[in-house]
């Protein structure tokens, strides 16, 4: 409980800030939508399938899905890379360290701020994509919600854990986190792309891959936890 | 001379070596050929070595980081790199063999099959784990962020596995083999097996010895002389 109060007291302390300041998201959202409108842009007419889309099929359904994935994980690098170099500038994370909550608060507190701001970035890209390749959310707006913050949890929490050790890197700062985390992330993707396509199929949450989803989520928050615990020893 | 340097020596190699002639013999002049894929399916007696010690190294990876996080041993993070690169040595040969496979049997290159696009996550995972190893300035960091990598890619393969089975498989889920083509197979995985310890182990002595992994023990702080000699104060 003192650790959960500690988490909120740090995602609250981050989360003034960003209001603030809005050094993150005035980044990250911009890298969202910029991500998708080059992807609408280099695909042309066939992103909605209109004119000469029919030849290559456009890209809805599951193209539209891995094109806001690939929005979704770019944006969310630079989110964890901004959040985690807010604690390096003037030693910052380590007072962080030297107050008297444990680092799996610290942990948690990070997670949850990244996960806010990380979700604002979903709320903002996702409209244009649906916009810019005429995806069609209709079928199940809630369980494409609900899969996506689920996905979303796990890349937050694998991203809190390289951002602690990766982003202060010299002469890697960029780069190196998205090197790290789209791998790890890549089965997190290609789950959570085939549970929304079956939930638009039928109409409600997929029994099989639903369960999946949440063992990366355990399984990620559970190692990120632990390794940073020991990251920051 | 240490137990490691005594088994894997000349005598290990060119036992090796004769294991690995020996297999592709079986496989070319032995084993029949096989009635539905044709002469293609001999890459098998090379594929299915090469996953399966896909597998044991990445399990070394796993067990060698372990160790790290547990007693920061140097040795550790020297073996689980070492290892690391031999898994992506298996896992490539494992990629080429099926594509070659996939291209005569079925027609294309590749195809998003569970166990193609497993061995490609797989194969990927690592391949980051080895360029993650030079981008790290501090030894002591490095060894300990490529742990914790290879610990969190270790546990994956398990959700890997799972999640593409998600896919529509076209693979070949067991084939039936012949008593000849069943030994070629165990002497292929005898063979490749005594390949990939012996290139664990050579990897593993070149970064002890050269110093590439293992960082040398802090020595002790040098404390000044008691009465340093007159003029050497300030110089």
């Amino acid at each position: 409980m003192r650790t959960l109060r500690h988490a909120l007291v740090l995602a609250r302390k981050d989360l003034l800030i960003e209001r603030r300041t809005r050094r993150v998201m005035s980044v990250v959202g911009v890298m969202g939508v910029l991500v998708v409108a080059v992807l609408a842009l280099g695909l042309g007419p066939a992103a909605r399938g209109g004119i000469g889309g029919a030849s290559v099929g456009g890209v809805g359904g599951v193209g539209g899905v891995a094109i806001l994935w690939t929005a979704y994980l770019f944006s969310a690098v630079l989110c964890f890379e901004r959040t985690m170099a807010l604690e390096r500038r003037d030693q910052a994370m380590a007072g962080l360290l030297l107050t008297p909550s444990d680092r799996g608060a610290i942990f948690l507190g990070k997670l949850l701020t990244n996960l806010a701001l990380v979700g604002v970035m979903a709320a903002v890209v996702t409209p244009v994509g649906v916009v810019l390749f005429g995806l069609d959310l209709s079928p199940a707006p809630v369980g494409f919600a609900a899969i996506m913050a689920l996905s979303l949890v796990g890349v937050a929490a694998l991203g809190t854990l390289f951002s602690a050790v990766v982003s202060g890197q010299r002469g890697g700062e960029s780069g190196l986190l998205g090197l790290v985390l789209l791998p790890l992330c890549l089965p997190l993707v290609l789950v959570s792309t085939q549970t929304v396509m079956a939930t638009f199929a039928a109409g409600g949450m997929p029994e099989r891959t639903v369960p999946l989803l949440v063992s990366f989520d355990v399984l990620f928050v559970a190692m990120g936890w632990a390794g940073f615990v020991l990251l920051c020893e | 001379m240490d137990a490691g340097t005594r088994i894997f020596g000349p005598v290990y190699w060119a036992l090796t070596g004769l294991a690995l002639a020996a297999t592709a013999g079986m496989a070319l002049f032995y084993a029949p050929v096989e009635a539905t894929m044709g002469p293609i399916q001999k890459i098998f007696y090379l594929h299915m070595p090469a996953a399966i010690n896909t597998f044991v190294a990445a399990g070394v990876v796993f067990a060698a980081s372990l160790a790290y996080v547990w007693n920061r041993s140097t040795r550790a993070d020297a073996l689980a790199d070492a290892a690391a690169r031999v898994t992506v040595l298996s896992c490539s040969i494992v990629l080429v063999t099926g594509m070659w496979w996939a291209r005569t049997a079925w027609g294309h290159w590749w195809s998003w099959s569970p166990r193609l696009t497993f061995s490609l996550i797989l194969w990927l995972l690592f391949v980051v784990y080895i360029a993650l190893r030079p981008a790290i300035e501090s030894q002591q960091r490095r060894a300990l962020v490529c742990a914790v990598y290879g610990i969190i890619a270790f546990l994956d393969v398990p959700l890997v596995y799972l999640s593409v089975k998600l896919l529509p498989d076209i693979h070949p889920s067991e084939i039936t083999l012949d008593p000849a083509m069943r030994h070629t197979l165990l002497a292929g995985i005898v063979a490749f097996t005594a390949l990939c310890a012996g290139l664990i182990r050579v990897s593993y002595a070149a970064r002890v010895r050269g110093g590439v992994g293992p960082v040398p023990p802090p020595s002790p702080p040098q404390t000044p002389p008691p009465n340093p000699p007159r003029g050497m104060v300030g110089a």
